[in-house]
C-alpha cells in the first residue's frame, strides 16, 4: 500500500511539474544590429506578468539589451549586454506594457534570434506549489486549470463590454456634436454675413456714399 | 477523481503515460502580441507535433491618419521546409488557421507595402489534442483525459476569438476618438476661417472704398 501510494504521488509530482513547465514554448523574433524591436501587449491593471528571454542561436557571442517600459513612461526592467534573462512584476495600470530589445556595438550585419516567453495572468500561476498546498491530483488541478481559464474568459469578457459601453457613448456623443455643430455653422454663417452687411451699410452712410 | 484499481503495474504506466501526455497539451497562452512594422517583420513558432491545428489572428490597428487608402498588411507563413502554407492580405485585420503537416518551426511574416509604419497586434496559437490516435489502440486510457483535452482546446479557441475581439475593438476605439477629436478641431478651425474671413473681407472693401474717396477727393 505503502508502495503504490508512493508511486501514486511520484507520477503526480511529475504530471504537476510537466503542467506547470507547460508554456515553455516561445515566440520568437530576429533581432538585427540597427533596429530595435519592441514587442507590447495591452494588460490591465493587477494582473502578474512572468517572462523570460534569451538569444536561440546565432552565428557569433552576440548580447542583446533588454528594456521593459509601463504605459506611463516608467522602467520595469533594464539589462545590457545580456545572453538571457527573466523578469516578473505585477501591472499596477492599465495600458501597453513593451520589451524594447536592441543590440549595443554590433557589427551592422549582426543577426540574433531572441526566444521571448512572455506569461499573464493564469499562465504566470505557480500550479506546482497550488497543487502542493490542495493537494490536488492529476485530474483535479486539469480541472481546477479549466476553471480558471473559464473565469478569466468571463472577466475578459465583462471587460470587453465596459469598452463597448464606453464606445457606444462615444459615438451618441460624436452623433450629437455633428448635429449641433452644423446648425451652429449654419447660424455662425448667417450671424457673420448679417454683420458684414450692417457695418459696410453704416460705413456707407456715414461716408455718404449711401 | 481518478478512479484507477491500485493493483495492476502496468495501469500506472498507462496513467503515468497519460498524465504526462495531459502535460504536454497545454492550456493556451493566450497572448496578443503587439509590434509596429516598417517593412517587414518575422515571428517564429515552434511546432512539436505533426497534425496540430495553428490559429491565430492579426490586426491592423489604425493611426487616425487621414489618408484611408491603405493597402494593408500582408500575412506569409511558411512551413520549415520553406513551403508557404497561408498568404492573407488583409486592410482591418484576420483570423487563420491551418493544420501543420510538418513539424518544426514555421515562419510568420508580416509584410508592409505601405509608406508608412503600421502596428498590428498578433496572436498565434499550436493546438494540440493527444491522444485520438491513441484512445483506439489502448483500451486502458481513459476516454476522461482526451476529453479533458479537448476542453481545453475549445477553451483555446473561445480564447482565441476574444483576443481577436478584444483587437478589433481597440482598432475601433482608435478610429473612434480620432472621429471626435477631427470633429472638435475642424468645427473650431471652420468658425475661426469664416469669422477671419468676414473681418478680412470688411476691411478690404473700406480700405478700397478710402482709396477711392481719397482719389475723387483730389
Amino acid at each position: 500500500m505503502g508502495g503504490t501510494l508512493a508511486l501514486r504521488s511520484c507520477l503526480a509530482v511529475v504530471g504537476l511539474v510537466l503542467l506547470w513547465g507547460c508554456g515553455a514554448q516561445a515566440v520568437q523574433f530576429e533581432v538585427s544590429a540597427r533596429t530595435t524591436k519592441c514587442i507590447a501587449e495591452e494588460i490591465q491593471n493587477n494582473v502578474v506578468v512572468i517572462a523570460d528571454y534569451k538569444i536561440v542561436h546565432s552565428d557569433e557571442s552576440h548580447t542583446i539589451t533588454v528594456k521593459v517600459t509601463s504605459p506611463y513612461g516608467n522602467q520595469l526592467h533594464y539589462q545590457e549586454n545580456v545572453k538571457s534573462g527573466q523578469f516578473a512584476f505585477t501591472t499596477s495600470e492599465t495600458g501597453n506594457f513593451m520589451a524594447c530589445f536592441w543590440m549595443l556595438n554590433a557589427p551592422a550585419t549582426a543577426v540574433a534570434n531572441v526566444a521571448l516567453d512572455w506569461k499573464t495572468g493564469v499562465h504566470a500561476k505557480d500550479w506546482a506549489s497550488i497543487a502542493k498546498k490542495d493537494k490536488l491530483d492529476g485530474m483535479e488541478l486539469e480541472l481546477r486549470k479549466l476553471e480558471e481559464a473559464v473565469n478569466s474568459i468571463h472577466s475578459e469578457m465583462l471587460y470587453l463590454r465596459e469598452r463597448e459601453a464606453e464606445m457606444r457613448n462615444l459615438n451618441e456623443l460624436t452623433n450629437s456634436r455633428v448635429a449641433w455643430f452644423g446648425i451652429m455653422s449654419l447660424l455662425v454663417c448667417l450671424g457673420v454675413a448679417g454683420w458684414q452687411l450692417w457695418h459696410l451699410k453704416s460705413f456707407f452712410e456715414r461716408k455718404k456714399l449711401l | 477523481m481518478v478512479a484507477m484499481a491500485p493493483g495492476s503495474r502496468r495501469q500506472w504506466w498507462i496513467f503515468l503515460a497519460v498524465l504526462v501526455l495531459v502535460g504536454l497539451g497545454c492550456v493556451d497562452r493566450g497572448k496578443a502580441l503587439m509590434t509596429t512594422i516598417t517593412h517587414q517583420e518575422c515571428v517564429y513558432e515552434e511546432v512539436d507535433y505533426e497534425g496540430d491545428t495553428v490559429s491565430g489572428s492579426f490586426v491592423v490597428i489604425d493611426h487616425g491618419l487621414a489618408w484611408a487608402d491603405e493597402p494593408g498588411v500582408e500575412l506569409v507563413v511558411t512551413s520549415p521546409i520553406g513551403a508557404k502554407v497561408i498568404g492573407i492580405t488583409a486592410k482591418e485585420g484576420e483570423k487563420f488557421e491551418f493544420v501543420a503537416h510538418q513539424r518544426g518551426m514555421y515562419k510568420f511574416c508580416f509584410n508592409n507595402p505601405g509608406p508608412t509604419p503600421e502596428t498590428i497586434s498578433f496572436y498565434i496559437h499550436v493546438g494540440h489534442i493527444y491522444g485520438l490516435m491513441d484512445l483506439a489502440k489502448d483500451e486502458h486510457l481513459k476516454p476522461l483525459n482526451v476529453n479533458i483535452a479537448r476542453v481545453r482546446e475549445a477553451l483555446a479557441a473561445v480564447s482565441g476569438e476574444l483576443i481577436y475581439l478584444k483587437a478589433r475593438d481597440r482598432r475601433h476605439r482608435i478610429t473612434n476618438e480620432s472621429t471626435q477629436r477631427r470633429l472638435i478641431s475642424y468645427t473650431v478651425g471652420e468658425y475661426i476661417c469664416l469669422i477671419g474671413v468676414s473681418l478680412g473681407q470688411v476691411y478690404l472693401i473700406r480700405k478700397l472704398f478710402d482709396k477711392r474717396l481719397g482719389y475723387n477727393r483730389v
